[in-house]
């Protein structure tokens, strides 16, 4: 299972590059909203997210305009987790 | 007027269970259903055998699409009573319906006979299945139609957007007859996959307008109906069921699925100028009410601009509560619901509605019919695309 910064430096460069923002830009709470990400291209984040680990996000895991960076960060872990076969903390 | 739905076939079997409240959505039935993050669907139910309907070579023609077309068509044709013979008629009789997606179920069996299990040749009838104009042509064929016939497609807007082509077609006199509608059937491993994907899916049930709404419930099937001008109804002495009064359309230019209050108002307005009809004379407005978050708010929003103070007493539902999200048979199902509560002077409900939103304020009928004489009506559709379609529909 990757690091925690490793995911976090993932999630984050996915989102720069889709976001087209500069990575130096982005904070553990940005949100989409804030960062005028269109819901498509949220939806494609989740995509990259889940291709990159493969892993697959419930559906109600994610509140795609409101959600922060460290949501997804969490999110993923918690995925990640789930299929290492752990329980997820918390 | 003829349907097949989530309750089965029969226009009047979808209009029992509309008005009833009832809502045909259940768990997806589905040799994949276990792979899959998409629980609930209302599809047609398993007791619907094709070759019922059928003889095996017509039925080796057709997409599940086309079927459900066919099956439609047939149900409106009797219901007319016509009987287009070969002379003026069938000449002057039109198809246009309306389709979203079309073959989808032939091309994923197709797909995957190529993909899976490495076949070198596929069934010699898997173009004339996928085509999306197959269910046109098929009710073409299967009628003796000589005139115009062609699909229009505009995702869920699709239906409305055939229907609406088809009205031009009797006001132009380019056809006496059309028969008009939409279908489709979209509920193959793929389809249901790229949907996932959307994240645009409820994992419960359809509950527009609800606070906790939680997404649109993909459905199927089909409706058609006999459109003639009121003077041919007249002179062969037609039970004429409603008018098809006007129609708008109109396209955001923002967005590919976001919808737009504007867009959305615009077409409303243009369908009541079009009817000749003001906002005070509309008593019903079948929403396009997917119950995805975004939806609701906005058609709630522009319901608001077009009808302004008389938005307060307009009578809201969704009935895709009840009868899915049918893609590009929604528009015709929805005329279905339209066209019964005029003549029966009921206002179908919004299924599933269990808790206000404050975004979302108009009296959406919740999960009970109501007994109101509906002097008038509008059916929306928007669809992906940014692309609306709305349908004014009168007491005759």
């Amino acid at each position: 299972m990757p690091s925690a910064e490793e995911i976090s430096d993932w999630i984050f460069g996915i989102v720069a590059r889709q976001a087209k923002v500069d990575v130096s830009k982005l904070s553990p709470a940005s949100t989409f909203k804030d960062l005028a990400v269109s819901s498509l291209t949220a939806i494609e984040v989740i995509f990259e997210i889940e291709e990159r680990f493969d892993i697959t996000f419930p559906d109600q895991d994610a509140n795609l305009a409101t959600d922060t960076l460290q949501h997804l960060v969490e999110i993923t872990t918690a995925a990640l987790l789930r299929k290492s076969g752990q329980a997820s903390p918390g | 007027m003829g349907a097949v739905s989530a309750f089965g076939v029969g226009a009047e079997t979808l209009w029992r269970q509309l008005s009833g409240g009832t809502s045909g959505i259940r768990p997806l039935r589905h040799p994949e259903a276990a792979q899959l993050r998409v629980n609930v669907a209302a599809q047609v139910p398993p007791t619907f055998d094709p070759g019922a309907y059928f003889p095996e070579a017509t039925l080796t023609m057709l997409d599940r699409s086309s079927q459900f077309a066919l099956i439609a068509a047939n149900e409106a044709v009797s219901q007319a009573g016509l009987a287009f013979g070969t002379g003026q008629l069938s000449a002057r009789t039109g198809v246009v319906i309306g389709c979203g997606v079309g073959g989808e179920t032939t091309h994923d069996e197709q797909s995957r006979r190529l993909y899976k299990d490495n076949a070198v040749r596929l069934h010699p009838l898997t173009i004339v299945r996928i085509m999306i104009n197959a269910p046109a042509s098929q009710i073409s064929i299967a009628h003796g139609l000589r005139g115009p016939a062609f699909v229009v497609a505009s995702a869920c807007a699709s239906s409305n957007h055939g229907i609406a082509q088809a009205m031009q077609m009797i006001r132009s006199g380019l056809a006496d007859v059309v028969l008009t509608g939409g279908t489709d059937s979209c509920f193959s491993f793929g389809h249901l996959r790229a949907w996932e994907s959307m994240r645009v899916l409820a994992d419960d049930t359809c509950r527009p307008f609800s606070a906790n709404r939680r997404g649109l419930v993909l459905g199927e099937g089909a409706a058609v109906f006999v459109l003639e001008s009121l003077a041919h109804a007249q002179a062969r002495g037609a039970r004429i069921l409603a008018e098809l009064a006007g129609f708008g359309m109109s396209s955001d230019a923002r967005d590919i699925v976001a919808p737009d209050a504007n867009g959305a108002a615009t077409a409303m307005a243009l369908a009541l100028a079009d009817a000749g009809l003001k906002a005070e004379d509309i008593d019903y407005v079948n929403a396009h009410g997917t119950g995805t978050r975004a939806n609701d708010v906005v058609e709630t929003r522009a319901i608001r601009q077009v009808f302004g103070p008389h938005a307060e007493k307009l009578a809201v539902s969704s009935t895709k509560s009840m009868h899915g999200h049918a893609l590009g048979a929604a528009g015709a199902l929805e005329l279905v619901a339209v066209v019964c509560g005029l003549r029966d002077g009921i206002v179908p409900p919004t299924a599933n509605f269990d808790q206000a939103d404050p975004e979302c304020d108009l009296d959406y009928v919740p999960n009970t019919a109501r007994a109101l004489k509906i002097r008038a009506a509008l059916s929306n559709s928007f669809a992906f695309g940014g692309l609306n379609a709305v349908l004014a529909v009168a007491q005759i």
